[in-house]
């Protein structure tokens, strides 16, 4: 829902856009790391997997349920991009810190960017 | 915005390690870090290990990620006390001591805690997370540290690790939280490899977790973090007011004066 207020101004018009449960997801960019001389190829299909059981470590099978969704994968850097409900953000994030290996082999997801917008996502604003 | 911290880097011998380790640091957008020298007086006479010059350690420091400003690097002291006699070494005054940056305590024992916590001149108090909380915490010691400006502090790195310590890092941290009421805690990596640091917005994610609020968790990888850095330089202060060095030295020299001739004595805070 957009509230949407124009102000008139002698100096100039004004619009501004008030957005109020902006949107109900939280999109994620980021990316797996693994040590440098690893062997180790994932597809998308074992990405997911390997969320849901990082999910399911932290949280049990509840955790394990949380709807989330890949929407992009790059198989070659290993970075996608998640879409989650707000109220499942801190749960899905923090299942993601903690995750710390995968098939014995130490990993590590590093969390790029975080944003209520899709849009967000395709600049950096950090750098 | 408060910039970020992690106060512990675990030194290892493994030069190439550590740099790559604090390289990875930089990267996630740490201004500042922390090298941490642990001593355990478990063989009855274990050395003091001199920290490691930073310009050993890299020619041009690595820049911030966002901040094109280089990192800094300060030194830390991890003491673990399992007996009253190893206090000693923590006066102010000892030569070894001035040598850090950062004074943490690791104490074992209740009474060593409630010691820690009242008198002893530490920055930071480690809270174990690799095994179950040995004792209860209890409000009088934590109320009297938060009074000093003693922080207590969380370490992560295990529990990426290990399910069973990522069990005792949270519930150890859950009893803390319910006494401390989320205030002067910092959370610290403690990693040894790149792969277990963590950036600091997640942390800051991961303290919701461990019982802080949103605006705590925050403070605990920025503000309670500077605090700290501020509360390690005040003991080289007196009374925190006035600072005292000699004239036409370079750092160097003063840091080799700072062993051969240690500190008089200090009036009693």
């Amino acid at each position: 829902m957009a509230c949407h207020e124009r102000m008139e101004d002698d100096s100039g018009k004004y619009e501004r856009i008030v957005h109020k449960n902006g949107s109900s997801y939280h999109y994620l960019k980021i990316s797996l790391e693994f040590e440098e001389d690893t062997s180790i190829r994932l597809n998308s299909a074992q990405f997911k997997q390997l969320i849901i059981s990082s999910l399911k470590q932290l949280f049990g099978e509840i955790g394990a349920a949380l709807p989330f969704d890949v929407l992009q994968f790059e198989e070659n850097t290993l970075s996608a991009v998640l879409r989650v409900y707000n109220r499942d953000l801190v749960k899905v994030w923090s299942a993601l810190t903690l995750l710390g290996s995968y098939q014995s082999e130490m990993c590590a997801f590093r969390v790029q960017q975080v944003s209520p917008f899709l849009l967000a996502l395709c600049g950096n604003s950090r750098t | 915005m408060a910039v970020f911290v992690d106060l512990n880097i675990r030194q290892t011998s493994d030069k190439n390690l550590l740099r790559k380790t604090i390289e990875i640091a930089a990267h996630l957008g740490y201004s500042t870090i922390a090298v941490n020298y642990v001593i355990e007086f478990q063989d009855k006479k274990q050395n003091f290990i001199k920290p490691i010059p930073v310009n050993d350690l890299f020619n041009s420091l690595p820049i911030v990620q966002g901040k094109s400003k280089p990192i800094r690097v300060l030194n830390r002291l991890t003491v673990v006390v399992s007996d009253a006699v190893q206090c000693i070494e923590l006066r102010a005054t000892s030569p070894h001591i001035r040598l850090y940056d950062i004074v943490a305590v690791l104490p074992k024992t209740e009474k060593l805690f409630h010691t820690a916590c009242m008198t002893l001149d530490v920055d930071i108090i480690c809270i174990t997370v690799t095994e179950k909380q040995p004792f209860h915490f209890r409000r009088p010691p934590v109320s009297g540290a938060i009074e000093r400006g003693i922080f207590f502090e969380i370490i992560y790195s295990h529990a990426t690790k290990d399910s069973t310590m990522r069990r005792y890092t949270i519930s150890n941290s859950l009893s803390l939280m319910q006494i401390c009421k989320g205030k002067n805690v910092v959370l610290s990596s403690g990693a040894e490899k790149p792969l277990e640091l963590r950036g600091p917005y997640d942390i800051a994610n991961l303290g919701l977790l461990f019982g802080l609020s949103e605006g705590d968790a925050k403070a605990a990888v920025s503000t309670n973090c500077r605090a700290v850095i501020l509360h390690g330089e005040t003991r080289k202060t007196a009374m925190g007011v006035v600072y005292t060095m000699k004239k036409n030295q370079t750092l160097l020299d003063k840091e080799e004066d700072e062993v051969t001739h240690p500190l008089s004595k200090r009036m009693k805070t």
